[in-house]
């Protein structure tokens, strides 16, 4: 069997294979399309709540552990947690902006946490456009030194980008910085409004005409470790993973389908994980519109197809049904 | 010392779960992947408990009610071949 046929299996089977953790909304830079609703509140999860958390996940066989926020290494126990989620055997991933990833972090970072992969966020290939997103002086040359600084240490990093119309003139020089510092590129063209529902952030949504340029750029590069998250849905019987091979948890302990899907399917302070899994109405229901989406892309023809979109968006009105 | 005395840990950039009735295995530094099946999954754990090959073999006879001079070689053949992909290495002697 391939890897591709087990992650089927986990959607299919409800497998809770993937995991986010927000950690914390605390962030040292303030990015402008920030999808964070810093204004929620709440009791947020203890680290014996995490603990245990890990426990349960790991029962219902999750591999992937996310840390992300926010900035997850804001959050005061981020090295705790991280410790012993490497102790239960997941595959940890962190998703930072990198700011405080100096040299002396990462060591600390690789030593006690030892993630697969530190996913870094690349606004542009300037330090003009990257500080107009990040509005922290100075963060797009402190990046390019951490970067130079994880990688000399031997941890695994991939850069994030979203194409915005801030960046769009500059895909060509950020995808050539990334190849000069030999690290992967994804690209992401979805700008999402805030959790809170404000849509601010679309106002700089990419232009479709920088997305084609992208999807040309792309395919020049293709074969190298430049790539972009618009590929055409797995022949899963579900259309994406959302609560049926994967989670989101806030800061707070609500869990979400998944980090787009804000509708909370239950609260950790009240309830055990594997319970809302076994259990919520919510994830039963976003499976059960998964499953008709799968069978209705299924019956379009192949030019409808050919483009992943995000269900939640559309199910929660910040997006375009476009193809259907 | 014969190998199937020798005690085994799973590597420390190795992360495995079961899935259904499969398992993945992940080494980190290389980012290979393995997938396994139910009882190769087993294997592993049990590995990760800390046994060895033929307290491997006991378990296993139980708990799929196979003949044990038959397991004894697979499990033998299977550890080499994951020592061979990196996956485990053979403990060190106290």
């Amino acid at each position: 069997m391939s890897y591709q046929a087990l992650l089927t299996k986990a959607v299919n089977g409800n497998i809770p294979f993937s995991v986010l953790l927000e950690l914390t909304y605390r962030c040292n830079l303030d990015c402008y399309y920030c999808y964070n609703d810093r204004t929620n509140g709440g009791r947020s999860l203890s680290v014996a709540q995490y603990v245990s958390l890990f426990a349960d996940l790991r029962e219902l066989a999750t591999m992937n552990l996310t840390f992300s926020g926010g900035e997850p290494l804001a959050h005061p126990h981020f090295f705790t947690l991280g410790a012993r989620a490497r102790a239960l055997g997941f595959v940890i991933r962190v998703k930072s902006n990198g700011h405080r990833l100096n040299g002396r972090l990462a060591r600390r970072l690789l030593n006690e946490v030892d993630p697969f992969v530190v996913e870094i966020s690349l606004h542009g290939a300037s330090a003009a456009t990257h500080e107009r997103q990040t509005q922290v002086a100075g963060s797009f040359g402190r990046l390019l030194t951490n970067l130079e600084q994880m990688q000399a240490l031997g941890l695994r990093v991939q850069l994030n980008s979203t194409l915005t119309a801030w960046n769009e003139t500059e895909m060509e020089a950020m995808s050539a910085l990334a190849e000069r510092i030999a690290l992967p590129l994804r690209w992401n063209v979805q700008i999402t409004p805030r959790d809170n529902g404000d849509r601010a952030p679309l106002d700089i949504a990419a232009s479709p005409q920088a997305i084609s340029r992208l999807r040309g750029l792309l395919e020049q590069r293709r074969g190298t470790e430049t790539t972009i998250d618009l590929d055409p849905p797995p022949p899963w019987g579900k259309y994406c993973g959302a609560g049926a091979s994967g989670l989101t948890v806030d800061p707070w302990g609500n869990v979400y389908p998944c980090v787009q899907w804000r509708v909370p399917a239950g609260n950790l302070h009240r309830e055990n994980v594997r319970d809302i899994w076994e259990r919520s109405p919510v994830l039963q229901s976003v499976r059960v519109r998964t499953e008709a989406l799968a069978a209705t892309v299924k019956a379009r023809t192949a030019e409808a197809t050919k483009e992943w979109f995000c269900p939640a968006l559309v199910e929660t009105g910040g997006g375009e049904e476009r193809l259907l | 010392m014969p190998a199937n005395s020798l005690s085994f840990r799973l590597c420390a950039d190795v992360r495995y779960r079961q899935i259904a009735d499969e398992g993945i295995v992940l080494r980190q530094q290389a980012g290979e992947v393995l997938v396994l099946n139910e009882v190769g999954t087993r294997v592993v754990a049990l590995l990760d408990e800390g046994l060895a090959p033929p307290g491997i073999v006991a378990r296993l006879a139980a708990e799929f009610d196979a003949d044990p001079g038959r397991l004894a070689i697979d499990v033998a053949g299977f550890v080499a071949e994951l020592r061979a992909a990196g996956v485990i290495e053979e403990e060190a002697c106290s």
